[in-house]
Order: C-alpha cells, then sequence, then structure tokens
C-alpha cells in the first residue's frame, strides 16, 4: 500500500493550491499514472478519500490517467508503443531501448471553484 | 456555485518529487564517499538476507562493508548481520511497506564513510513498493527465490525493468519444484535484456563465486574512479 505515501506527495504538491482563500473546493484532480509503475489506481483512490477527508479536497473526482509505456530505441531512434513486457525494438531488434512514456507518476491538473 | 466558476490549474508535478530530490542528495554523499551503494530488493523469504550474509563474507577483508536493513517490526536481519562484525543499522518502517530516502538519509551520519566501499540496504520484503522508491543507491539488486515460481518476472515487471541485476536464489531446489527455469530468465530477459542473471544457492555455495566476484567488480570500479 504504498499509494498512501504517493498520495502524501499529491496533498503536499496541492497544499498552497488548498490555503489560496480564492480556492473554496477542489472538483476534480487528475493523475498520470505510467503502466510501468506499481501504482494500483483502486488503492489510489482509497488513499484519496482518507487524506481527502475535510480538507477542501473532500468529495472531489479523482481521475487516473494510465500513461502507456513508449519507446525510444537507441540504434535507429524509432518510437514505439512496448507491449507483452517485451522490451526489444520492434524495427531493429535491439534491446537498447530507452522509456519515453510510462513511468510517470504525475499530478497534472486540478479543478477548483 | 455556476458552473463558470470553476477552473482548471495546471500542475504537472511529480508525486515522488519530494522523494527524488532527498535521493539524489543521498547519491552524492554515496559518490563523494566513493562508496557503491546497492538496493536489495525481493519478496518476504527469498532469501535477501541470507545472500547478504553470504555475500559479506565471500568479500572478505578487500572492502570496507555495511548494511542499512528495512524491516517494518523487527531487527531479526540485523542482528544476523551484526553477528559478521559488519557495521549494520536498522530502519523500522512501521506500516509502511517500503524503504523511502527520506529515511536512509536519516541514519547516514551513524556511519564511518571514510572506511565503507560498499553500503548495501536490504529493503523490505516486497517485490511492488520498494521498485518505485529510489534511495540513491547506484542501482537495484533483485532477489527472487525460484520456487516463487517462473510467472513471478512477468506479474512484477517494475522491478525487473529497474534492477541491473537479478539473482535467483535456491537453485537447489530446481529438482523439488515445477519451476521452468529457461521461461524464468527468458522472461526477465525480455523485460530487461541487459539484465545480469545469477544462479546461487544460499545453502549450498553453487554460484555464489561468481556473484560476489561480479558484485567486487562493481565495488572496485566505484572506489578507483568515483
Amino acid at each position: 500500500m504504498h499509494e498512501m505515501s504517493l498520495m502524501a506527495g499529491v496533498f503536499d504538491i496541492m497544499e498552497d493550491i488548498l490555503n489560496q482563500d480564492e480556492v473554496q473546493a477542489v472538483k476534480q484532480v487528475r493523475l498520470v499514472v505510467g503502466e510501468m509503475t506499481n501504482a494500483e489506481p483502486e488503492a489510489l483512490q482509497m488513499a484519496f478519500a482518507a487524506y481527502a477527508k475535510d480538507t477542501k479536497a473532500e468529495g472531489a473526482v479523482l481521475e487516473i490517467v494510465r500513461a502507456p509505456v513508449l519507446a525510444r530505441c537507441r540504434a535507429c531512434r524509432q518510437e514505439f508503443p512496448v507491449s507483452g513486457l517485451f522490451f526489444f525494438c520492434p524495427h531493429c531488434g535491439q534491446s537498447g531501448l530507452e522509456i519515453i512514456q510510462g513511468e510517470e507518476l504525475l499530478l497534472e491538473s486540478l479543478e477548483v471553484e | 456555485m455556476p458552473e463558470e466558476n470553476l477552473r482548471e490549474i495546471k500542475v504537472m508535478a511529480n508525486l515522488l518529487g519530494a522523494n527524488d530530490v532527498q535521493a539524489e542528495v543521498n547519491r552524492n554523499h554515496f559518490k563523494q564517499k566513493k562508496c557503491l551503494a546497492v538496493n536489495l530488493i525481493g519478496s518476504p523469504g527469498a532469501g535477501k538476507t541470507s545472500l547478504l550474509e553470504k555475500t559479506l563474507t565471500g568479500l572478505g577483508t578487500e572492502f570496507g562493508t555495511a548494511v542499512i536493513e528495512g524491516d517494518m517490526f523487527t531487527s531479526r536481519d540485523a542482528e544476523r548481520i551484526a553477528a559478521l562484525n559488519i557495521p549494520v543499522l536498522q530502519i523500522n518502517t512501521g506500516s509502511a511497506c517500503h524503504l523511502d530516502s527520506k529515511m536512509v538519509n536519516k541514519i547516514l551520519p551513524a556511519f564511518a564513510w571514510d572506511t565503507l566501499d560498499v553500503m548495501i540496504i536490504e529493503n523490505v520484503g516486497n517485490l511492488v513498493c520498494p521498485a518505485d522508491f529510489d534511495l540513491g543507491e547506484d542501482f537495484k539488486a533483485v532477489v527472487l527465490s525460484i520456487a516463487e515460481g517462473d510467472d513471478k518476472p512477468e506479474k512484477y515487471p517494475v522491478i525487473f525493468r529497474n534492477a541491473k541485476v537479478a539473482v535467483l536464489n535456491k537453485i537447489d531446489l530446481e529438482p523439488f519444484t515445477e519451476v521452468d527455469l529457461a521461461k524464468m530468465k527468458a522472461q526477465i530477459t525480455a523485460i530487461h535484456p541487459e539484465i545480469k542473471i545469477f544462479e546461487v544457492s544460499c545453502r549450498t555455495g553453487q554460484g555464489l563465486a561468481e556473484w560476489t566476484a561480479w558484485l567486487a567488480g562493481e565495488i572496485r570500479a566505484v572506489k578507483e574512479t568515483g
């Protein structure tokens, strides 16, 4: 359940925004969670509800956008989605891949009123 | 409240930002002290502490070694390492299922760094959560006992993708299990083609010399070049 730790990160980042007088309530929180992370959406929802209680974010919708794994081949420079946990370039067969998407854990945006 | 009062605030901030910043501080510390730092990760019972005992003994006196033990409640593992006369400190994480960079940073001042060449940080037994938390280590090492089953790399790909080396322990149990070792290794390689794989048995000693020699090479590389 390291989702509690991750959610602590979300509320640390949001703290300054929640403290602003002109922000009355947070209606939506949008996270981007890469497929190559171990954050479980359901556990994040539970952690969010726990942290949001008695704050301006209580009752807000937590939207979780899953980011699929994209890689770039260091040999031929092509970019492609990694499917089936097979980290070889489908174009040239090389293994030297750079993951360019799918490892992120981001607080993307908030909707407030 | 009417709809038009709704407004969007773009944030784009990393949830692990605070952990990652602290991890960089730790990394600089290890680098300055020319000390290799290894984050040892594996499920409960994979044999992390047994591997540590064998590895520390196998490394002999060439290097200054020390250990940080992560455990939710007990200090049993730290006691096993202390019995080898190796400096060791325990971090009890309480309810947390992983170590984070702040917990590690807090106890760094307690070690005699000028005498150390390698710091092994044994994480809480768990293949999931520790994989997401950078401690500032040079690399992650994953320990998997073959009896856990050949489907485990596929089920826990993040740690196998993020580790530099995988140690397959309890290799002596192969005749007594249904595990398909070739399949296990093929899965690991598909997820991380560059990963180093060692097959060892902490019970019989099989493969430990090769693993220890590889690790000694990694320690020397950091010690000599910084």
